[in-house]
Parts: C-alpha cells; structure tokens; sequence
C-alpha cells in the first residue's frame, strides 16, 4: 500500500509541483491584479496608498456593464469554434491515412506534418500574405470565378476568410498530432470484424473509427480552440478593419493602454469560459466515451 | 493491410499542399533577390552570405534552438508524468493545472511570469527563465495528448504486468511507455514548434543580451522582415530535419524494431 | 527513416532501458550549459532600442573609441518596452523610446539624470529640440531622432485618381475615400489615428475633451469601410508592391517604401507629405536606465551619437529626422532636401508632440478604440 502510494507521489509529484510554483503563484499576482489599479504611469497602483488599502471590482464592473465586451467574446468563441471544426476536417483524413501506410512510412508522413512548424511563424504568415495578396496567382484565379458568376471581385487579404486560413493553418497540427497518436492504436480486426458483419465503408467509419477516436478529437480540439482565443498574431496581420478577436483585446490592454487590471480581468473572464466549457467536454466525452 | 480509398489519399495529398504551399514560399523566397518578401525578382543567394556574417542572428538562431530542445525535452517528461497520473488516479486539481496554462492568453503568462521571476524569486533574468516559461506552457500540451492515448485503453494489460510481480518502474518501462510512445513524441514535437516559435513570453522572460529568432525577428517586423528571416527558417527547419534523423538512427532499437 | 513513432517498435526497446537515458543527460548538459554562458561578463554596454536604428558602421566605430562591446536588444513598440520595464525587468543601460515613454519613464522614477558635463557634444542640437514639454530642462533625455507621422501615397495612383495629397480629408472623408476602397490602411495604434482624427478637426493632437475624442472616433467609424486594414507592419511592403495606393504612417517607413520602390524598379513613386492640418512629431531620446550597471559607457556613447557624422549615418540609413544641426552637412541631399523629413518652418510650427495620458483618461480612449475595431 505504502509503495503504492510512493508511486503515486513519484508520478504526480514533480509536474504538480512544478505546476504550482511557476504557474499558480505567478497566475495569483495577476488574479489579484485584477481588483487593483493601473498605475498612473503604467504598471501597477501601490496596494497600500494614502493610508488605506486599494483594491476595486471597477474592472469587473467596466466588463459587465458594457455589451461590446460580452460582443468580442462570443465572436471570438465563433471564430475558434469555426477553425476546430474545420481543422478536423483537414485532419481527419490526413491521421487516418497516415495509421494506413505500412509503418515505415509512418514517422516521414508525421513528420512531414511537423516540419513546416520549425520555420519561423512570422514568416509562415507573411507567406500567407503573399499567396492571398490581390495580385497572386490564387487571388487571380478565385476572383476570375467570382466575377465568371457576376459577382464584384473579393479581397482575399485583409478578410475574416484570410484570418480563418491563418488559424487554420497555425493550428492544424496540433489536431493531426493527437487525432494521429489515438488512431494509430485502433485494432484493425475491429474494422474487419464490422467488414465481415456486412458494414459498408461509411457505416465503419461512424460505428467504429468515429467513436473510438473521440478521445483523440477532445484533446485536439482543446489544443486548437483554446489557443485560438488567445491568437492576437493572426487577426493583426492578415485580418481586415473589422477583425478583432479577444486576444488582441487582452493585448490592447497590456501593450496599448497600459491597464493591466483590465487586461487580467479580461483574460481571468477567458479562462473561466474556457474551463466551463472543458469541464462540460469532459462530462459529456465521459458519458459518450461509456456508452461507446 | 487493409485497402486505402483512393478518396482518402487525395484528400490527405490536398491538406499536405496545404500545409507546403507557404512553406514553399518561404523557401523560393529566401533565394529572392529584392529586400521585400512580397515579389520574385530574381534569383540570388546573397542571403544566406548577409545570414552567415549576421552574428546576432545566428546567436538568436541557436539560442532558440536550444531552449526548444531543453523546453521540449523536460516538458515532455513532466507531461507525460502528468498524463499519466491523470489518467490513473481521479485527481482533481491536476488537470486543472494542465489546461489552465493552455487556456491563459500568453501574455499575462508572460507578464505574471515576469513579475514572479523578478519580484518573488529575484532571479536575473536569462535563458534560464525563458526556459522555465516555455516548459510552463508546453507542458499542458504534452498531458493532454499522453492522457488521450490513454484513455479507452485496456486496463488488463497493465493490471496483468503487476499480477506478474513486476514493479510499477518495470510495468512503466515495459508495459506503459511502448503502449503511449507515440503520444509522448508528438507531444515533444508539439513542444518544440510551440517553444521555436514563441514570441510574446520570450519577450517579457528574456534577460538583457538574450534574444531568441522570433525576438529578433518580431523587431524587424517595422522595418520590413527581410529575406534573410526566409533563409534562417529555411535552415532552421533543415537542421530539425537532421537532428531528428540522427536521434532516429542514434536509437538501435528502432533499428531493430524495423528489421 | 526509422519506425520510431509506432508501437510495434517500441515493444523492442526494453533491452536499452537500463541504459542512462539520452535525453535525461542532455537536459543536465543543457542546463549546465545555460548556467555558464550567464556568468560572463565583459565591458558591455547594454542598448535597448529599435531594431535598425544604429548604423552598423557607427556600432564598429564606437566599439573601437570605447574598447567595449555594445550589445542591442530590441522592442518594436515603446509599449512593450514600457511593459516590461514596468514589470521590473533591470540590467539596460541605455533606451532610446519616444517623447510621451520618456514622460513616463520619467514620472515613474526609472531614469537616471544625465551628467552634460560629459556630454560636449550636447551643443550640437538644435534648440527646438530640446527643453521639450516631456522632459523640461533635459535632465534625462538627449534627443536622437524623429519621425513625422504622415500620408505615404503612390503618386501615379493619386495623380490619376485627382486627390489631394496635402490633407488628412483624403483619409477620412468619404467623398476621396470611394475611389480609394479598399487601398488605404491606417496605422493601429490609439493614439496616432486619434491624433490625425483630432488634427482634422482643427483640435490639439494631445486633446483630452472627451466630446472631442467622441467626434474623432465618429470621424473614423465613418471612414473605417472604406480602409483596408490597421496595420502597423506591412505598409511599407504593400504601398512597395502597389497593393495600397495610400497609408498613414512614419516618415520613415515611407522613405524605406519609397527606396524599395525605386529599387525594384517600380512602375510608380512613393510619395508622404505632411498634411497641412498639422501632424504628430516623434522624438526619441537616448535615456539612462536606472538600473544599468554602465552609466560611464552610457554617456560616452550619447556623445558618440552626438558627433554629427555619427548622427548623420542613421539618417543616411532610414531617412529619419535629424535633430543634429552638425549633421546636416554629412546628410544625403535628397534627404536634406526632403521636407516631409526635414519640414519648413511653417510646417513645424503645425507639428505636435504626444503626451502621456493618465489612466483614466487611457482606459477612455481604450473603451473608444474598441468600440472602432468593433463597428
């Protein structure tokens, strides 16, 4: 029993701690921040100023009193929910190829994946700025069909549409990678089985693949909506007038208009949804996963 | 081996194009004789000469390289610790833990990271603390991947391994990491892009004279991102390229897990 | 490539795991490693600034008058640097930000008074850019150089199109704006869209009346359909390849713009004038940071940078504002010669500085310019 518990401590332990000390202490200054004052000069206000103690729920307030706020997030909570669907789209057929080459081949199709991420972000959405410029090749061809239907030619850079690409194409492997790792241990007799039983392609991929890869579409839809909420990098550079997502909200604050209480608020009001939502996920992904 | 649809194989070769087509620009590009990454001019490799002789960038180069490899490496083991006791024991405040940093914008990570280092720990900052940054945020990323492996897996296996009387560091290395392996190298995988390419906590955790390549690039970004930013991220991805084939080859087990 | 990710091979590896674990040593190696290279230490005078803002033949100069090696790191934006000063982060000797990061650099107490008495050089300056509204007296700053915030346009397209290029209507008012749809980006930054917005209007760029900020943010709502984009980052490469035809941006982007577009053999010019409502001037200060370890290398570079061939070199570089007046001769005439750098009398006259804001007044503005992203 004693071992057993050593066990526990010894893989628990270490990330639990480390947890604790380089991200729940250093979280709490800026959980506090939020019911303090910016600093005159930017910064924080002194706690403890003309004899009384200085703390305000002002930011709160501000928040809540004002729809534009609530507005940003729930455009923002679109705009994530668009890319993880559609980067399950991509990655779906990408993982499943994958776990079907022969094995040798297996870790040059992942990595393949991967490789593109080594280079430079910046410069991986510059290149995007390049393909969705207005005298690219693509642009070309998309507007020639735009105006084939009698429609007035689109600018692709610039746009919600262009932002879209950009999330997509920064996220995408942190879909192709978990949805990778969970269908490669899929039994293959399994499929067979359901074969043999008369299933058709279709009916093998919902009744079977689908369901047991669940886990796999959890982890990487949590790694490719979340960040996207936070993403102010994107909607910056390849975004229009119109696109302003919470991340580059929580920037503002920080790196604009110096009030970093507002800005904590801001973020400590995501990461709240954000974990509403997780904990929902799981709920749900425990029930179905038990029915599975 | 059982029949792959010719549909699948298209749509996977569509989502590779995808994934090349800028990436194929940022290769032409680098060998772009014009200051601008906007239009081909011309060929050139003056570039990667300006790159050579630019020590700044080459030190921000390996700097970046090396807290990608040492943020990767040691989130992956925290990780994959994490992923594992969450998956084995009913914890409640650990996966909390774990996504709470994924799910936090990163830049109050990186100024409440700041704040910590300077005005709790009094720490100088440098290398060190970007690294303690970057295993902060890379490690939730590395635990929820393992965990997901884990999940829906038979029990009976590991359960069998301690019927056999072997102890839970010999389940662990013959039973748990072989089963969860893959998930623990895509998280590492995960880890280093995620590591290579962080700008906003580099920058508030960075010490005076430490840059890393997306701080000194994100400073050109005024200026113009000049071809040589093509060229460096070309060599960047060919050195992760090569350093991946040699811990491949390194490793002779995998060899002989092929033959 | 080996099959090193797929379970079945890992089922082999049980025999090498008696073995220390490779990445376990490198992990020791590595931290090592990060533990010797901090320990260093060598005359370094340590330069926080922006990136290219120092010539690389006056950086080899002054490493050879002062046998110390200067080492850059650089912010794109006085912001983040602010940021990250705010947070405590210590150890820079010299920052070179703009007037209203002065201000509260300044008012925070992070700046340490500069010693003129080693400072000879200091009497090169031109008068009007010292004593400035930010740092009274000089007791901390030494100017270095300025941007003019203004119009960058591509003359062929404006020519063609019949819009006036002197005014700050051709980036708010509808009527100019419906042949540019589309083709015009503004800089993403509160504070200057405000100011060009205020100046418009006939107010003070640093005018703090919150009808008068009402007005300025309807003025650019108004116009907001019309433009492009905020952008901060790429105008420079868009007006180069012809993509935007009209920017709000520094002067010395548009000279950089205007040289790309020459060089690549554009069909067009780059052109940016000031507009005659006036303009935000931009002066960077060379400031001490309280926390550098280095003040005797800090003063000695100032007065390095004071020497007018030395102040000359950067602007010959990036076409910036020169605030030294024994500069001039060692000036590129195409540049001396510009008046968008280098404006006439009258012209400064209608030029503003910014002033720092209090965090009220911030959080107002910040309310505001939510509000413009959003509609």
């Amino acid at each position: 029993m004693n071992k057993e518990r050593l066990t526990r401590w010894l893989t628990f332990g270490p990330p639990f701690i480390f947890m604790v000390v380089f991200f729940v202490l250093p979280a709490f200054i800026m959980v506090a921040a939020s019911f303090r004052f910016p600093g005159e000069y930017g910064g924080l206000a002194p706690m403890f100023e003309n004899g009384t103690w200085q703390f305000t729920l002002e930011t709160y307030r501000f928040f809540f009193s004002d729809f534009i706020y609530t507005e940003i997030f729930l455009k923002s909570f679109f705009i994530a929910g668009l890319t993880t669907l559609i980067c399950i789209a991509l990655a779906y057929p990408l993982a499943l190829l994958i776990t079907r080459v022969p094995k040798r081949f297996r870790d040059v199709m992942v990595l393949l994946v991967v490789l593109p991420f080594a280079s430079n972000f910046l410069i991986r959405v510059y290149a995007w700025m390049i393909i969705l410029g207005p005298q690219s090749a693509f642009s070309t061809a998309v507007n020639s069909v735009v105006t084939a239907f009698g429609f007035e030619p689109v600018p692709l850079l610039f746009s919600p549409f262009a932002v879209i690409v950009g999330m997509v194409y920064v996220h995408l492997p942190f879909m192709v990678l978990p949805l990778y790792t969970n269908l490669e241990k899929h039994d293959p007799i399994l499929l067979d089985a359901a074969q043999d039983l008369g299933a058709n392609a279709w009916q093998r991929f919902w009744k079977v693949t689908w369901p047991l890869s669940l886990p796999g579409v959890y982890a990487g839809s949590a790694l490719v909506f979340i960040p996207v909420l936070g993403m102010f990098a994107v909607p910056d550079i390849l975004g229009g007038t119109g696109d302003i997502l919470i991340g580059n909200l929580i920037k503002e604050q920080f790196l604009g208009t110096r009030d970093w209480p507002f800005g904590s608020t801001l973020s400590i009001m995501l990461t709240l949804a954000v974990l509403a939502i997780a904990a929902l996920a799981m709920r749900y992904s425990r029930k179905s996963l038990s029915h599975a | 081996m059982r029949k792959t649809s010719h549909w699948l194989w298209l749509a996977a070769l569509l989502v590779y194009l995808f994934l090349y087509l800028p990436l194929t620009v940022v290769v032409i590009y680098s060998f772009n004789d014009s200051r601008l990454n906007a239009e081909w001019v011309g060929f050139t490799s003056r570039w990667y000469k300006v790159l050579f002789q630019d020590e700044e960038m080459i030190q921000a180069a390996i700097n970046s390289i090396l807290i990608a490899i040492g943020a990767s490496l040691i989130a992956t083991l925290l990780g994959t610790m994490a992923g594992i006791a969450m998956h084995r024991y009913r914890l409640r405040v650990l996966p909390f833990l774990v996504i709470t940093p994924v799910a936090m914008p990163e830049i109050l990570l990186g100024v409440s990271l700041l704040l910590f280092f300077i005005q709790v720990l009094h720490l100088t900052l440098g290398l060190l603390s970007v690294l303690i940054a970057h295993i902060t945020f890379c490690l939730g990323f590395v635990a929820i991947v393992v965990r997901a492996r884990l999940t829906g897996m038979d029990e009976s296996i590991f359960e069998a391994a301690r019927d056999l009387g072997a102890t839970p560091w010999k389940t662990f290395q013959l039973v748990t990491l072989p089963l969860i392996m893959p998930a623990v190298i895509a998280g590492a995988l995960m880890s280093f892009t995620l590591s290579i390419d962080d700008f906003v906590i580099t920058f508030f955790t960075a010490g005076v004279g430490v840059s890393t390549l997306p701080l000194q690039i994100y400073s050109m970004i005024k200026i113009a991102v000049t071809p040589e930013v093509n060229a460096v991220s070309t060599l960047l991805m060919l050195v992760t390229l090569g350093m991946i084939v040699l811990a491949a080859k390194f490793d002779k087990t995998v060899l002989r897990g092929q033959g | 490539m080996k099959a090193f990710l797929t379970t079945e091979a890992l089922r082999h590896r049980e025999k090498s795991c008696k073995k220390p674990s490779v990445p376990l040593c490198l992990c020791g190696g590595f931290l090592l490693f990060l533990f010797s290279i901090t320990a260093l230490a060598r005359d370094e005078l340590h330069l926080y600034n922006w990136n290219n803002y120092i010539s690389d033949e006056t950086v080899v100069r002054f490493e050879r008058s002062c046998n110390c090696k200067l080492v850059q790191d650089y912010y794109s934006d006085n912001e983040e640097m602010l940021a990250k000063l705010a947070a405590g982060a210590s150890g820079y000797d010299l920052i070179v930000p703009t007037g209203n990061a002065v201000e509260s650099l300044i008012k925070s107490g992070q700046l340490r008074p500069i010693n003129k008495q080693l400072l000879p050089n200091l009497k090169n300056i031109d008068p009007a850019y010292l004593d400035t509204a930010f740092d009274p007296g000089n007791r901390y700053s030494v100017p270095y150089a300025y941007t003019i915030t203004l119009i960058g346009y591509n003359a062929e397209k404006m020519r063609a199109l019949n819009l006036p290029t002197d005014t700050w209507a051709v980036i708010f008012e509808p009527k100019y704006l419906k042949k540019l749809k589309g083709r015009v980006t503004v800089l993403d930054s509160q504070r200057e869209l405000m100011a060009a917005a205020l100046k418009y209007l006939g107010y003070s760029a640093n005018d703090t009346d919150e009808a008068h900020w009402r007005r300025a943010r309807d003025l650019i709502i108004r116009a907001k359909p019309y433009w492009a984009a905020f952008n901060a980052s790429s105008y420079i490469k868009e007006l180069t390849i012809g993509n935007i035809w009209l920017a709000h941006g520094y002067s010395n982007d548009m000279f950089q713009a205007r040289q790309d577009a020459k060089n690549a053999g554009r069909p067009f010019t780059i052109a940016y004038a000031t507009p005659k409502e006036g303009a935000v001037l931009a002066l960077d200060s060379m400031v001490l940071h309280k926390t550098g370890p280095r003040p005797d290398l800090a003063h000695r570079f100032i007065d390095f940078m004071l020497v007018g061939k030395n102040s000359a070199e950067l602007t010959n570089l990036i076409g910036s504002g020169n605030p030294n007046r024994d500069a001039m001769r060692h000036i590129d005439p195409a540049i001396a010669a510009n008046r968008a750098v280098f404006p006439t009398p009258d012209i400064q006259r209608r030029l503003e500085m910014l002033m720092d804001l209090d965090r009220n007044q911030r959080r107002v503005l910040s309310r505001m310019w939510t509000e413009i992203k959003v509609r």
